[in-house]
């Protein structure tokens, strides 16, 4: 089974063909607003490389979200035409999923994305990658306040904080796609973003 | 020779749109997901939201166009697609849509500007004649295009300020009509008579236009008029704005024909369907003797049958456009 594997929810492109386990081609490249740019090019690279043509995947796995709305709108897109328009079958996962299941410590994991004015996208997974807290937005110092009573655990982002400790993210393509490549697929015309937040349109009519 | 069939794909602004057109002048099928229930909430297009309509509609559009047209994506020749201008957001849906169906079935990816879209909407309707005039008038846009043949483009002037639908619209606003309320505007102009004195803006030798200078003098007007206790016929304030605005218009579009000798002139743009406009169009180029192409009320909103019309000539004219090809929210015609 080839599964293609995309993920423009930061300003980072983080794609990879894994097949049986074993990685294929993968990309991790930091290109902040050029992403919409460059995303597909840089796919298709990977294909071109390695002689292979879009018919050739079995299943897509995407990040649908939290972080940069335009670019998780980017990934979004790319994968839903692609799957649609081949009948290849698709799923989605969290950003935050796929930074805590490439941790490799043996600890609570607590990815953190910045939303900016005292908020963060984060969730909280067990040492076996289990949900405790669901992805959410929410302020920071009530992310704290949930992981006060939990022992060990262990911040990810990529993203700066300032007075918290955080393990830098590099996204293990192989182990993610395995985690979850079996992960029931959805009909493309559904496979949409989490954006977690409303529009500030939205919130102010609230 | 081969027909010659284009996928257009349009995203600039709050609608979602696919279109299959024949050989540049024969609609085959076109499907349009207007969000404009969503924005009237907000009294205008709200950006992020129109970006999220479009990213969760894009596939179900594209299908819903193919099953119209009973055709597979196989029987595709180009993708045709709106890189700009519009709103930023919006347009990187339809145009990763467009990169990616280029990629995976390896078809030619034609890079359209919106306006040139707006021109070609009326090539639909009867066939394009050179020397041409394009008078293209929306909620973004009031330029004057002159066109020596196909797809090519020389801008003889625009709008120093605002653009005449924005205009119409917020003057709409003044006299309380609901978001969009330019076309309403226009029928309450229908019934009203010309009875307030507004100056006719940038009367000089250029073909510019400028329209914030009448929108502030909308305002000052119903402002002087409610401080004198005076109540506003807004029938006829409508009835007015449209005259000064319409004027305004014509004046520049009779200095074009004559100078550069033109023989066909086609208006084009969401305020194409305006009804003072269009009649004063047809009385002046009756008067000058040279053709004048309206496109019907469909084709005056965005959508996708005009990029795809857009797409055949400049698809004939070689242009293409790679996977690295991006959306832009402001850029020039040419």
């Amino acid at each position: 089974m080839r599964i293609l594997y995309i993920d423009t929810s930061s300003s980072y492109l983080y794609t990879s063909i894994v097949e049986n386990d074993k990685l294929i081609s993968e990309i991790k490249e930091e290109f902040g607003q050029s992403l919409s740019e460059v995303a597909l090019p840089r796919i298709a690279s990977m294909f071109d490389k390695n002689n292979l043509s879009p018919k050739d995947i079995d299943k897509i796995i995407v990040v649908n979200g939290p972080g940069s709305f335009t670019g998780i709108r980017i990934g979004i897109t790319i994968a839903k035409i692609y799957a649609w328009s081949l009948n290849i079958p698709i799923t989605t996962i969290y950003s935050l999923e796929a930074m805590a299941i490439s941790s490799k410590n043996n600890t609570y994991h607590v990815p953190i994305l910045n939303a900016r004015r005292g908020y963060v996208y984060t969730a909280i997974y067990d040492e076996d990658y289990k949900e405790v807290l669901k992805p959410c937005h929410i302020l920071l110092t009530d992310l704290q306040e949930k992981l006060k009573d939990i022992k060990e655990y262990e911040y990810i982002s990529n993203d700066e904080f300032d007075d918290l400790d955080v393990n830098s993210y590099s996204p293990d393509m192989v182990k993610v796609v395995n985690y979850f490549k079996d992960k029931e697929n959805i009909n493309p015309h559904a496979v949409n973003p989490e954006y977690l937040k409303l529009t500030e349109a939205e919130e102010s009519k609230l | 020779m081969k027909d010659v069939y284009i996928l257009g794909i349009e995203s600039s602004c709050d609608e979602t749109s696919a279109s299959i057109v024949k050989n540049g002048v024969e609609e085959i099928a076109t499907v349009i997901s207007s969000q404009i229930d969503v924005h009237k909430n907000y009294g205008g297009v709200v950006p992020e939201i129109a970006s999220r309509h479009h990213v969760k509609n894009i596939t179900m559009v594209l299908e819903e166009c193919l099953e119209k047209a009973n055709m597979t994506m196989d029987d595709i020749d180009a993708i045709a697609i709106t890189y700009g201008p519009g709103l930023i957001g919006s347009l990187l849906i339809g145009l990763e849509a467009a990169k990616t169906l280029s990629f995976v079935y390896n078809k030619p990816l034609v890079p359209v500007h919106h306006i040139a879209g707006h021109i070609y909407a009326n090539s639909l309707v009867k066939p394009l004649e050179f020397p041409l005039l394009a008078v293209v008038v929306s909620g973004g846009h009031t330029e004057l295009i002159e066109m020596k043949k196909h797809y090519d483009f020389q801008k003889l002037g625009g709008t120093l300020d605002d653009a005449i639908g924005e205009c119409y619209d917020k003057v709409a606003r003044v006299i309380d009509l609901e978001y969009p309320g330019g076309p309403k505007l226009d029928k309450l102009a229908s019934i009203g008579k010309d009875t307030y004195s507004l100056p006719v803006p940038l009367k000089d030798d250029s073909y510019n236009f400028s329209f914030s200078g009448l929108k502030s003098a909308v305002i000052n007007l119903a402002h002087n008029e409610e401080q004198r206790g005076n109540p506003l016929r807004k029938e006829d304030l409508a009835c007015s704005f449209q005259r000064v605005a319409v004027e305004s218009i014509i004046n520049k579009v009779k200095k074009a024909i004559t100078e550069k000798n033109i023989k066909h002139v086609i208006v084009a743009g969401g305020v194409a369907a305006n009804n003072g406009l269009r009649n004063a169009m047809t009385e002046l180029c009756n008067e000058l003797g040279v053709d004048l192409s309206i496109p019907p009320m469909k084709y005056c909103t965005d959508n996708g049958t005009m990029i795809a019309a857009a797409g055949y000539f400049a698809y004939l004219e070689g242009r293409r456009a790679d996977l690295n090809l991006n959306s832009k929210s402001q850029d020039t015609l040419k």
